[in-house]
């Protein structure tokens, strides 16, 4: 009898036992998720997509978090983006609309406000990322796979991972948080969390084919891009037309400062002052710029980002043994992807020539509009339009731009011209590209 | 190996083989009307067998094949069938054999069957640019003859004739000959006759001869179109063709070498990119519905440039031969007359220009190297190939005349180069702070290095639209691992 109350006894103590530290560790992620889940929101937005030549509609499910009593919402721009209308379910499992106030494509950031006058939402407390270490603990909420209310643990694997973008294309403002904790389709645009229940990131990507390796946008970079949509609808960098790479790229020099210039943007301020691929920078306005591993490149972009519009900066230079000092005139960077439209009559989409697809295409000049798809049995198609044709003239007219196209093709539709003429580059090469718009009894059949 | 002079000795016993083949015509015809619809005869078959069979040859060879995207390389092994055509130990084999990213190397060429075979070392000749076939050198001793087949000038097929064919069996029959019939499925004229067979044919049948309904040998067979003949339009069709031996004649008479493709014939060059005059295209501009050749770009600095030809011009009389090009293939047509009309020569042009008939003059320049001509420099330094950058490769890329340097074609595995993250399609424009625009440049500047031994190198890139630097560390310790190659 003794001896079987001594093993109670000692059974009592060793759950006890158990009993102080799991529910401790329960206990801070349940605390930690109760702060932040009333404001968790699932998303659904309409987005306007153009594949194959056609404008389409689809519904995407992604996460959000509220950040204000007032209804304003967080999420990724590659969620919401592109939508006009968004449908949200809050915790409450209470159905409202949200409109887009901004978004900002280079850290894939969009902030919504849900459309009411209620001023008595629960919000987030968003925290720092800054003091983030690797171990840490840390809870990923949102609709993985659709699954609303959904959490998930598991720590920092890496507080500053630098995800990289193919050869000398990078434009990455920030590193990433990588994390463990479980990140699916759907867990796009929630927040990640830590155990004091604060919001240290927003959960974005997942490596493919991997177990566990998701990322999350550090929620310092993410507060700045907030206020700055809230303030002016956008983010607003500065752009010299500087690419950098970091110094190991280019020597294993230790004591070397500065960041490499990769490349200078043609027609960029950095160019009309001369400064060449090679070139060492070494501080912008005073402020050092070393970068030597490919971590470090991101605060320099971002340096490079805060300078402001119009407002001439000193760049501090070294070519070969030669010190320069120069001024530019930081101009606004332009969003990578400008306004899409579909031209259903002839059955192709095409976009504005931004600054960043002009150079892509490697073409000098920012004239006409760029293809961006064509649609399977449309006039466009059958005069062997292609995908990466930049359209210039329209019979006689030159395109200048989506609108002037807009315009052009929209007289030419509505007088029902039999032949129209299509100048365009494709490549190196100019081509003659011929519409032939059908009369009435010629009309294909649809199927 | 002996040597059936059978093809040559043809014509001095023709009264005797016509006396045979008669007897056997005869012969079958009394057997009854049930091979009526036989096209070849029993006979017929032996005959051309006994007299081709000896010429067919079979070209072993290894490959090392690049990945382009990684730069990653791998070896295998790889047999073609072969027509031997000179007494010499030329031998005509399937184009597949040397195109981007492959290259072939340890080629030898088996000739001879039953017990008689016999290897030989041989070399590949520079591919031509205008046909899907490649040519292989024998090194056989001095003097030593081959049996080779001989192509009749001028011999034809007809739509819907029989055609004889010969190819090699695999691996495990031997590489025997065997007979395989086939009928013409359709004629191509434009831009050169091409024969289209009816039925599909295995790989093992290409660069077999064809021989006609009379005996004679037309050509050999062929898959793919070369580019010069619509092949980007019509790339890897799969029909079976027959080349009729007009095309590729002058490359048995005077065969290409090792690393020039033209020696038989110079190929002139206008410089313009342009597309058929459509009866529509002829209606918007107000333009008779003749056809023609509607200028579409003009390559800078080519003979078009500097003749006061204009883009949008319509070319329609060109050195005295009328234009009428409507469709695609009709323009291949044109860029073949262009290029056979000769380097150097001035010819009349006649175009229309908004409408009226304008005059011109213009030289014709020499066409280009194309990148697969392109010369290549293996540093064994870096582990890179490099090559120069063509005209075509220019268009193709979108590379502005500003941008001078070499382009990376091949990338070693573990190499150097490798690690530093370089991999084909990386522009290469300076090296340890020295320009290089050209292969003799780049060579230059890797020669220096290879002197001085720095532990890194800075080497200036463009990748696609923008630049940057890749830092080399070359294994010093390691060099001269290079292997022998033939």
């Amino acid at each position: 009898m003794k001896q079987v109350a001594f093993l109670i006894s000692v059974a009592v103590v060793l759950s006890s036992g158990c009993a102080t530290l799991a529910p401790s560790q329960d206990a801070a992620v349940i605390r930690a998720k109760e702060k932040v889940a009333p404001a968790l929101v699932h998303i659904r937005p309409v987005k306007e997509v153009f594949t194959e030549g056609k404008r389409e509609e689809v519904l995407v499910i992604g996460s959000g978090f509220i950040i204000s009593p007032d209804g304003y919402v967080v999420t990724n721009e590659h969620v919401a983006g592109s939508s006009r209308v968004v449908n949200c379910v809050l915790y409450t499992k209470e159905e409202m609309e949200a409109e887009v106030v901004g978004v900002d494509r280079y850290t894939d950031i969009a902030v919504l406000k849900l459309k009411t006058d209620r001023r008595d939402f629960p919000s987030v407390k968003l925290g720092s990322s800054s003091s983030l270490r690797a171990g840490e603990t840390v809870l990923a909420l949102g609709s993985p796979h659709g699954l609303a209310r959904s959490v998930s643990k598991g720590i920092v694997s890496v507080p500053d991972r630098y995800l990289s973008t193919p050869d000398f294309m990078d434009i990455n403002y920030n590193n990433w948080i990588q994390t463990d904790a479980a990140i699916n389709p759907g867990n796009s645009g929630g927040p990640l969390v830590n155990l004091r229940g604060e919001v240290v990131g927003i959960n974005a990507r997942r490596l493919g084919g991997a177990e566990n390796v998701g990322f999350a946008i550090p929620i310092d970079v993410a507060k700045e891009v907030i206020q700055s949509i809230l303030k002016n609808g956008r983010m607003i960098r500065g752009w010299i037309g500087l690419s950098f790479q970091e110094l190991s790229r280019k020597t294993g020099d230790v004591k070397q400062e500065g960041v490499v210039v990769a490349d200078v943007e043609p027609l960029s301020p950095a160019a009309e002052v001369g400064i060449r691929p090679g070139d060492i920078l070494l501080s912008v306005n005073g402020k050092p710029t070393t970068a030597r591993f490919i971590e470090d490149l991101p605060v320099i972009n971002k340096l490079i980002a805060d300078l402001p519009i119009d407002q001439p900066a000193t760049l501090h230079l070294l070519r070969g043994d030669q010190a320069l000092d120069v001024e530019v005139k930081p101009e606004e960077r332009s969003d990578v992807v400008g306004k899409e439209v579909e031209f259903p009559e002839w059955g192709f989409t095409a976009t504005e020539l931004t600054p960043e697809l002009a150079r892509r295409a490697q073409i000098s000049s920012r004239q006409g509009v760029l293809v961006s798809g064509i649609q399977v049995g449309g006039l466009a198609a059958a005069a062997e339009l292609g995908r990466g044709d930049i359209i210039l003239k329209v019979d006689d007219a030159e395109v200048t731009d989506l609108e002037t196209f807009s315009k052009l093709y929209r007289e030419r539709v509505d007088s029902k011209k039999r032949l129209v003429l299509l100048d365009i580059r494709r490549g190196a090469l100019m081509r003659y590209i011929l519409i032939k718009q059908e009369t009435e009894s010629t009309n294909g059949q649809e199927p | 190996m002996t040597l059936p002079h059978t093809f040559r000795r043809s014509r001095t016993i023709n009264a005797h083989r016509w006396a045979l083949l008669g007897i056997v015509f005869c012969a079958s015809w009394l057997v009854g009307s049930a091979n009526a619809q036989e096209p070849f005869s029993p006979a017929f078959i032996q005959t051309q067998y006994q007299r081709y069979a000896p010429a067919m040859a079979v070209v072993f060879y290894s490959l090392e094949i690049t990945n382009p995207a990684t730069g990653e390389v791998a070896r295998r092994d790889g047999r073609a069938p072969g027509l031997l055509v000179s007494e010499s130990g030329l031998v005509i084999t399937h184009g597949h054999m040397q195109v981007e990213n492959m290259e072939p190397f340890n080629i030898r060429v088996q000739v001879g069957r039953e017990g008689n075979e016999k290897e030989y070392p041989a070399k590949l000749l520079k591919k031509p640019d205008d046909i899907n076939l490649c040519f292989v050198q024998i090194q056989a001793s001095e003097g030593e003859k081959f049996p080779h087949a001989v192509f009749q000038p001028g011999a034809t097929l007809e739509l819907g004739e029989p055609v004889l064919i010969l190819t090699v069996l695999g691996e495990t029959l031997d590489y025997t000959p065997s007979v395989m019939i086939r009928r013409v499925g359709a004629i191509l004229d434009k831009p050169r006759t091409t024969y289209c067979l009816d039925e599909p044919l295995g790989l093992g049948a290409v660069a077999g001869p064809a021989i006609n309904r009379k005996g004679q040998l037309v050509g050999v067979v062929g898959f793919d179109l070369s580019p010069q003949e619509g092949g980007e339009l019509y790339v890897r069709s799969g029909h079976p063709l027959v080349y009729q031996s007009d095309l590729f004649r002058a490359y048995i008479d005077n065969p290409p070498s090792e690393s020039q493709p033209r020696d038989a014939r110079q190929a002139a060059w206008l410089g313009i990119i342009n597309q058929p005059l459509t009866d529509d295209l002829a209606e918007y501009w107000g333009l008779p519905k003749n056809g023609g050749i509607v200028v579409s770009s003009i390559v800078p600095g080519s003979p078009a440039s500097q003749s006061g030809l204009q883009r949008g011009d319509v070319i329609v009389e060109f050195n005295g031969i009328p234009i009428k090009a409507l469709q695609n293939r009709e323009m291949l047509a044109f860029t073949k007359l262009v290029r056979e009309t000769g380097p150097g020569k001035t010819v009349p042009i006649t175009v229309l220009r908004k409408g009226q008939p304008v005059h011109l003059e213009i030289t014709l320049g020499e066409r280009p190297k194309t990148a697969r001509d392109a010369e290549e420099y293996e540093d064994t330094i870096f582990g890179l190939t490099v090559r120069e950058i063509t005209t075509d490769l220019r268009m193709r890329v979108n590379l502005s005349e500003d941008v001078q340097g070499v382009i990376v074609s091949r990338v070693r595995n573990g190499s150097a180069a490798q690690i530093a993250g370089m991999r084909p399609g990386v522009i290469i424009m300076s090296v340890g702070g020295l320009p290089v625009k050209n292969l003799t440049e780049y060579e230059d500047a890797v020669t220096r290095i290879a002197r001085q031994k720095p532990p890194e190198v800075s080497v200036f890139c463009r990748v696609g639209a923008r630049t940057g630097f890749f830092r080399i560390r070359p294994r010093w310790e390691a060099d001269s691992m290079e292997t022998e190659r033939q």
